[in-house]
């Protein structure tokens, strides 16, 4: 599993692939103040980027990749 | 090019298209969702279409107009492929090559042509359907052109601002590219960010959402897997490498040159960008020298000296006369910082710079190699060069062969002649320079005449599936191999024996679909073709799954046309007994079809083979299939030939003919009657002297030891000994023909020209014996 839902933040680990969008999606929805750690996230898929950026959880810490990062700081 | 180079271009470049269209429209009809080879399809009926429309070739144009209609409507799924389809494609295809001759005999298309292009178009724009006009534009209406186009500056997209501050820093070569993802991309797989972010040189991505990302409510039933995301990013890779990268979304991309955004760089400033950088990092030098403690005056008098020169060099016209000269260091420190050099180039700060100083060179050169990258990708570039050019350079480097060879009997003549035994010697160093080169060239030039067999196969997808339907069999063609490569005049003339083949596999071959069924085969027959290398021969292998040829039935035919007498077919073995279908006059077949039945197949096959030098094998298991193995050589343009001599004559025989050459002692020679044998390696060898062949009254001449030569030639499927009077060694010639009155002589070969001047007969055995 790409994703580690946890009590106060989701993280994103890895390679995070499409079929995780949808879950990530539901999830963030629920939680009241989301956020999420990209600390050890490598590559996400676009959908999931997508989601992150639609629904633009706290991040709580940001990935090493720095187009990633680029992307979802101007959002 | 004037208009007629224009218009050899185009029949050119349309029979290509043409060709090309026929072998998709086969592959799409055996794999009709492949969206891939459609599109493809599509491209080459949509370049003919252009072409055409360049010169107004309006029948022609009508015709490959409504077949891009047909095509584009497939395409997007409006309409299914089906074999219907396809043949009314493959007619109009046919027309337009009809047509394309007509353009190059007469540089125009005739009037008469008219009322069958409108037929043709009208058959194709029947199978649009009805609703046409609600789907596909109008016919008159240009399909959308690519947009993979760099739009005028005048009419920039507005997400080039997104890029804007990257934008400013790039060069002028750079590409700015805006990626917006099908709202479906996700379900195809794709992943359009990890494409955006592994885009080769890239600078600078930007990511948002196309249609704003939902607020609120939206969200609950928003869908994640629409795509909404818009990428814009910017590149320095050539654009060949970036329409490589999109290839596969190519429509979903835009491209812009940022050189032709106001405000960019153009190239020609990277020196003035790394002009700038360097002013920047002497001016932080001169700002570090001035915060120093205690500066005498003469340092400062220096550092702002220094400051004038370099807002010189970079042609600043900002006035240091408003201070005066005697200013304290504090007073010029505030104004270099004031008027520190950065506009429009990147903040030097020491950190950033620290690593350029080092290797300032780095930055000069890698213009330079951007440069070169960008020309090592471009794609080959191919010349198109008429035939007969290359067989000029062909028939050159022959003569240039054969005069070579004319460098030892110089050296020969010097020695022996002149006594000039170093002369001789240079005269053969020289010579096996020569000999080198003329190789080499030799070798290059018939580089260039080769063709993949490949060429010859492609016509043959249509022409099975067009008998197999009209013999309502099922037929797979399978082919491998295509890319085996053989001279260009034999891969020609293999065309018309191949098609022969494939014609007796697919009529007399494959049976029909219930006798498979029966026979608890598959229901399609398979035919397959399989080229391949062997040495310095190409093999090729026609098999079918077919019934097999009948031995019995193909003695019984051939005593019936009285091809050979009924005692002899009955002592025929089986496998001998079908090498008799390549007889001349031979059909198993009574009633004459237009496909076979007239007598004139295999064995015209077996002559045009042999004709290149091939040989033909046939193989056949009943109920099982049959199996034609087709061994040509690569080339045809220089023979090998043995030289040998007989009554004082020089012959030369084909190499390819010859098993062995051996010297037999005279008493080993058995004599029955007129025939003469010997033993070879415990078989019996039919002896023949080569002087009774040519009609020449000697005997053959035997050695000093008292044996003579045998020259062992294979024939069919047996050897035979010739006896000669001497070997001469091996020597590559130039085969020419016989012409003229000397055409009707049997026996020979052709004639080849020797490097002493001579002329060299070349004996073909099989003639002879």
């Amino acid at each position: 599993m790409a994703i580690r839902y946890l009590k106060k933040y989701a993280a994103l680990e890895g390679n995070v692939s499409v079929e995780d969008a949808e879950t990530l999606a539901q999830w963030l929805q629920q939680q009241g103040d989301p956020s999420v750690n990209l600390a050890k996230c490598e590559h996400v898929h676009g959908a999931v980027l997508q989601v992150l950026l639609a629904l633009c959880p706290k991040v709580k810490e940001w990935p090493a990749d720095p187009l990633l990062a680029a992307a979802l700081g101007l959002a | 090019m004037n208009q007629a180079d224009l218009l050899d271009q185009f029949v050119i470049e349309s029979r290509e298209c043409l060709e090309a269209i026929g072998t998709r429209l086969l592959d799409v009809e055996r794999d009709p969702t492949n969206v891939e080879l459609l599109n493809d399809l599509f491209r080459s009926v949509h370049t003919l279409k252009g072409n055409c429309g360049l010169f107004e070739f309006k029948p022609l144009e009508r015709v490959v107009h409504a077949g891009e209609d047909l095509l584009d409507r497939v395409r997007n799924r409006a309409l299914d492929y089906s074999a219907e389809l396809a043949d009314a494609l493959l007619d109009a295809m046919d027309y337009s090559a009809q047509l394309i001759d007509q353009i190059q005999r007469n540089g125009r298309i005739e009037v008469s042509a008219e009322a069958r292009s409108i037929l043709h178009a009208s058959t194709l724009r029947a199978l649009l359907g009805d609703d046409s006009e609600v789907h596909s534009p109008s016919p008159s209406v240009m399909p959308a052109p690519p947009r993979l186009a760099s739009g005028p500056p005048s009419m920039l997209p507005e997400w080039l601002d997104r890029l804007r501050p990257a934008i400013g820093l790039a060069h002028g070569a750079s590409l700015a590219l805006r990626y917006l993802p099908d709202a479906d991309c996700f379900f195809k797989g794709e992943d359009p960010w990890r494409l955006a972010c592994t885009t080769p040189g890239l600078l600078n991505l930007q990511v948002t959402g196309a249609k704003g990302w939902p607020v609120g409510d939206e969200r609950a039933g928003w869908d994640c897997y629409q795509c909404n995301l818009d990428i814009v990013l910017l590149t320095d890779a050539p654009r060949g490498d970036i329409d490589e990268h999109f290839r596969c979304v190519a429509e979903q991309i835009v491209v812009c040159q940022v050189g032709l955004v106001p405000g960019a760089q153009p190239v020609a400033d990277a020196a003035d960008t790394v002009l700038r950088q360097r002013v920047g990092v002497l001016w932080s030098d001169q700002c570090a020298l001035l915060e120093r403690v205690g500066n005498l005056p003469g340092a400062v008098l220096a550092a702002r000296r220094t400051l004038m020169n370099l807002l010189v060099c970079l042609g600043d016209v900002v006035p240091l006369d408003d201070l005066p000269d005697s200013a304290p260091a504090s007073v010029l420190l505030a104004w270099a910082h004031r008027h520190a050099p950065h506009d429009g180039i990147p903040q030097v700060t020491a950190a950033s710079t620290a690593p350029r100083f080092d290797d300032p060179e780095r930055d000069i050169a890698e213009p330079h190699q951007r440069v070169a990258e960008g020309s090592a990708i471009q794609p080959q570039k191919v010349l198109k060069v008429g035939q007969e050019k290359i067989d000029r350079l062909m028939d050159l480097i022959g003569e240039m062969v054969v005069a070579k060879n004319s460098l030892p009997y110089l050296a020969q003549r010097a020695e022996e002649v002149f006594q000039q035994r170093e002369l001789a010697r240079e005269i053969k160093a020289q010579y096996a320079v020569i000999n080198r080169i003329a190789e080499d060239m030799q070798h290059a030039i018939m580089q260039v005449r080769m063709l993949p067999v490949g060429a010859v196969f492609q016509r043959f997808g249509r022409l099975v599936r067009d008998i197999s339907r009209k013999l309502g069999k099922e037929v797979n063609l399978v082919v491998a191999g295509e890319d085996t490569e053989a001279d260009k005049n034999v891969i020609e003339s293999l065309s018309d024996p191949l098609i022969h083949i494939l014609r007796n596999s697919l009529d007399h071959g494959i049976e029909m679909p219930d006798l498979r069924r029966a026979a608890g085969k598959p229901t399609a027959g398979t035919i397959r073709i399989v080229a391949r290398q062997e040495s310095d021969r190409v093999i090729i292998e026609i098999c079918d799954d077919g019934a097999g040829v009948n031995p019995a039935r193909v003695r019984d035919k051939a005593v019936e046309r009285g091809l050979i007498p009924a005692e002899r077919a009955a002592t025929l073995t089986d496998d001998e007994a079908i090498q008799l279908i390549f007889l001349p006059g031979f059909s198993t077949t009574d009633e004459i079809s237009d496909l076979s039945g007239r007598g004139v197949g295999m064995d015209v096959v077996r002559t045009a083979i042999e004709r290149i030098n091939g040989g033909v094998e046939l193989t056949s298991v009943p109920g099982m299939g049959t199996t034609l193995r087709l061994s040509l050589p690569l080339s045809m343009a220089v023979t090998t030939v043995m030289v040998i001599e007989s009554a004082g004559r020089r012959l030369g025989v084909p190499m390819d003919m010859i098993v062995e050459t051996v010297r037999v002692h005279v008493d080993d020679v058995h004599q029955f009657k007129q025939a003469r044998t010997t033993v070879l390696r415990g078989r019996i060898v039919a002896l023949r002297a080569m002087n009774d062949l040519l009609a020449l009254d000697a005997a053959p001449l035997p050695n000093a030891e008292g044996e003579l030569a045998v020259l062992v030639v294979r024939i069919g499927n047996e050897s035979v000994g010739l006896l000669v009077d001497h070997f001469h060694g091996a020597s590559d010639i130039i085969l020419k023909p016989l012409e003229g009155v000397l055409s009707g002589l049997v026996g020979f070969a052709g004639t080849a020209l020797m490097g002493d001047g001579g002329v060299l007969m070349v004996l073909n055995p099989k003639e002879l014996l």
